[in-house]
């Protein structure tokens, strides 16, 4: 690869982006954005994010959306905490939650493959529904998690207290995804379908297949997200990681996974996910409020989607 | 008047002229120029060269609303309205009377609504959804919305297609009233009578240029026909390579019933090309993709080398030994973002794989192979097939359904050459021979009817979902399988189902 076409892929454009916001919020904030101790707290932030990411954003190169993660990885972590506490050991547990987010994934794909629903309003009536569960298990309540293995997965720290496990987890899940959508023949089916579903059914790929497959994915893996949190927290509550889908789609624009399917990558995911993360952590090191937090957050997801749209025009024009 | 496209002249210097007052009927085979013609009418397309005049004023569309603004209106097969709202707004879309708090005037807009309705003598309630109406009254919406807005041109593409025979009669009523008000009316069909009954003057398209005019009362249905199909079939296909050797029967379709095709008999055999000819919308395409999978089979056998095949899905056809190359290139034909190796290799993906991992030499040799082999113009296999030219696209999916990693042993090609210029044709008809001549068998569907009949051994026709006759090669003339193509008086009242 010559050093004009590096020059001009959309990795090395989000790299610049990222240095641009470390350079700033490092300016801004006198060098303690740095510290050590920020930098593990900004990859911290990244855990979550970056499973959501991985379900999301597959499913958008395959041409659906799913607004739903949120609110199931939230209810699966709240039924993990609940079977540990009513006695199930930790492993069936999380085996279980994760099986619980796949069975609403595929709840999903039913709604959009057999009813024809538009994914973006199917999930997010999946969303509400998981929600109300939530509830329902939890009775309103946090639900605190003594198992330490489960509160070990989601919340050790290595090498001077610098390294979470769930970094570790969550890096290795980032890489092995990006090499698959790469490499396999699944993962090219996945481009191919978001490129054009009825052509590669044609030509002898299966998109219900594919689709049944990437919701059940990301819903295991948003009940992963969800019990990660909870074991670092130690506890279940109804907030969960109910923010953080908004951030993962953002992560995934952000990061090139175009909205309309077909394009983009782990990798720009991956870099998307950092930028976001440094980001908000940026933010919170300059004692911006959190409800303009929130506001920079749309306006940064707003900007994506521009990018976003104005790079689909420069493709379909040209 | 000249219009191309990439590809391929659809138009070439067409002139004619139309009378206010009477109806001219624009005629000739699929992909003639008829629907170019209008589509530049309409303002939807824009000629390369020529002039349009009306009434001695030369017209220079920039856009669809200009057409309407010049008093051209266009009523298409499929009605372009907005069907929650109702009768009277979408007649009157674009100029709702208002009150005096700009306000929409709805008893002034119903009044008039009424007005119009009664002037076509008409039995339409203006306030109900257009979309709660029957196709027919959908039309007369769509006509009495050209009226109101004092269209001087009104054009007709197959407003029959999908009417019952009394509604037809409505209709006609409906053209002779805006023929006694001096409008000029153009009207495309493909029915014989109907012309006879009510054009004034005809035009005859072929190839996208201009065989004759005709003044209806002088002129017979064979006349006309002969004109349509116009030129000899050339040396093109006499110099073809063809397969002697016919096998065995490889396919055989019993009583084939799905929601648009009724009662499909035929059968196919190793090495052999059948032709199927029709006109557009006669169910030839939905056929093929029933056998392949894609459609949901109704009733009927499907009998693939002596055994009874249910597909589920493409998947399965494919794994048989089935190929499609789809009538809509973009659409089903090609993932256009991604590269020829891509879109080359689809079909054979799990077999170009070591221990998981897709093995993109395998995949890069497959995918030169198909590009020398057919010899598609492209600097290289990582372009993206939306760069190419049509037939080269096509070259992409004939090489994608013959790569050395496929066992190819039904081929079925949905209009192959469409929108492809007549070098590159000539090329797709000698590589459909060698596909036979490698013993696989052919089905070739095309609405050009010198292809099918230079092409296929035998030729199916095909009319409502329906095969009306089985020809073969040495026997067909374009006037027989024209004749067997389109409806007869009789049958117009039957296809209103």
């Amino acid at each position: 690869m010559n050093i004009k076409k590096i020059a001009h892929s959309k990795i090395f454009t989000l790299l610049i982006l990222l240095a641009i916001v470390i350079a700033t919020f490092t300016i801004l904030s006198n060098g303690a954005f740095l510290q050590p101790r920020n930098i593990r707290n900004i990859f911290q932030a990244t855990v979550v994010v970056s499973l959501l990411t991985i379900g999301a954003g597959m499913l958008m190169i395959s041409g659906q959306i799913d607004l739903s993660l949120g609110g199931i990885g939230t209810m699966c972590a709240m039924m993990a905490a609940f079977l540990m506490r009513s006695g199930l050991p930790w492993h069936l547990s999380m085996l279980a939650a994760l099986v619980l987010g796949a069975i609403c994934g595929a709840f999903n794909a039913v709604l959009v493959n057999e009813f024809n629903f538009q994914s973006f309003i199917a999930t997010l009536a999946t969303a509400s529904i998981a929600q109300g569960f939530m509830a329902v298990i939890s009775q309103g309540r946090q639900i605190d998690i003594s198992d330490r293995t489960f509160n070990f997965i989601g919340g050790a720290r290595f090498w001077d207290d610098l390294i979470p496990f769930s970094l570790i987890i969550s890096l290795v899940l980032l890489v092995l995804y990006g090499i698959m959508l790469k490499n396999t023949k699944f993962g090219r089916s996945i481009y191919l379908v978001g490129g054009n579903a009825d052509a590669s059914r044609l030509a002898g790929l299966r998109p219900k297949r594919i689709s049944y497959l990437l919701f059940m994915n990301a819903g295991a893996l948003a009940a992963l997200a969800g019990m990660l949190l909870a074991g670092r927290m130690m506890t279940s509550n109804t907030v969960g990681i109910t923010n953080a889908q908004f951030q993962g789609l953002t992560a995934a624009i952000l990061g090139g996974i175009a909205f309309g399917g077909g394009s983009g990558g782990m990798g720009g995911a991956m870099i998307g996910i950092l930028i976001l993360s440094t980001f908000n952590n940026g933010m919170t090191m300059i004692n911006v409020p959190m409800h303009w937090q929130s506001v920079a957050s749309g306006l940064v997801l707003l900007s994506a989607l521009t990018a976003d749209f104005l790079s689909s025009r420069k493709r379909t024009s040209a | 008047m000249s219009k191309s496209f990439p590809g391929v002249k659809a138009l070439d210097n067409v002139s004619f002229r139309a009378d206010g007052g009477r109806v001219l009927a624009l005629m000739g085979e699929n992909g003639a120029g008829k629907s170019t013609l209008l589509k530049i009418l309409a303002g939807d397309y824009f000629a390369d060269e020529g002039e349009f005049l009306l009434n001695g004023i030369l017209q220079n569309f920039t856009s669809p609303y200009s057409a309407i603004m010049a008093g051209i209106s266009v009523v298409y097969q499929e009605r372009q309205m907005i069907p929650a709202l109702s009768v009277m707004e979408n007649i009157f879309a674009g100029a709702l009377p208002k009150n005096k708090l700009g306000l929409i005037d709805k008893p002034r807009l119903k009044k008039e609504t009424m007005a119009l309705i009664n002037k076509f003598e008409l039995s339409i309630d203006p306030s109900v959804p257009v979309g709660s109406l029957s196709v027919a009254h959908q039309q007369m919406v769509e006509i009495m919305k050209a009226y109101r807005r004092g269209s001087a041109v009104i054009a007709f593409d197959e407003p029959t297609a999908s009417l019952a025979e009394e509604e037809i009669t409505v209709l006609f009523k409906l053209i002779e009233a805006l023929k006694k008000e001096g409008k000029i009316v153009i009207y495309v069909s493909h029915r014989m009578p109907e012309i006879f009954e009510l054009s004034d003057d005809i035009v005859v398209l072929k190839d996208g240029a201009l065989v004759t005019t005709f003044i209806t009362s002088e002129t017979t249905v064979d006349e006309l026909i002969t004109s349509m199909v116009g030129r000899d079939i050339g040396d093109t296909y006499e110099n073809l390579s063809r397969n002697t050797e016919v096998g065995e029967t490889l396919l055989e379709i019993k009583n084939l019933v799905t929601h648009d095709v009724h009662n499909i008999d035929f059968s196919l055999k190793r090495g052999e090309i059948i032709g199927f000819a029709g006109l557009i919308g006669a169910g030839r395409t939905e056929l093929v993709r029933a056998i392949f999978g894609a459609n949901e089979i109704t009733s009927g056998e499907i009998i693939f080398e002596g055994q009874k095949i249910d597909f589920k899905s493409p998947f399965d056809a494919i794994k048989a030994g089935f190929a499609l190359c789809p009538e809509d290139r973009k659409e089903e034909g090609l993932v256009l973002y991604r590269s020829i190796t891509d879109n080359v290799s689809i079909p054979v993906l799990s077999k170009i794989r070591k221990a998981l991992i897709l093995d993109r030499k395998a995949e890069a040799k497959l995918a030169s192979t198909a590009v020398e082999k057919y010899a598609v113009k492209t600097p290289g296999i990582d372009k993206l097939v939306v760069e190419l030219s049509g037939g080269n696209q096509q070259k992409v999916i004939l090489g994608r359904w013959t790569n050395e990693l496929m066992n190819t042993k039904l081929l079925i090609l949905d209009e192959p050459t469409k929108g492809i210029d007549v070098g590159a044709k000539a090329e797709i008809y000698q590589t459909i021979c060698d596909f036979a001549k490698q013993g696989i068998g052919v089905i070739f569907i095309s609405s050009e009817l010198t292809e099918v009949i230079g092409v296929a051994d035998r030729i199916y026709v095909m009319r409502n979902g329906r095969i009306t006759g089985c020809v073969d090669r040495s026997d067909a003339t374009e006037e027989g399988i024209l004749s067997l193509a389109m409806a007869d008086k009789d049958e117009t009242g039957g296809d209103a189902q």
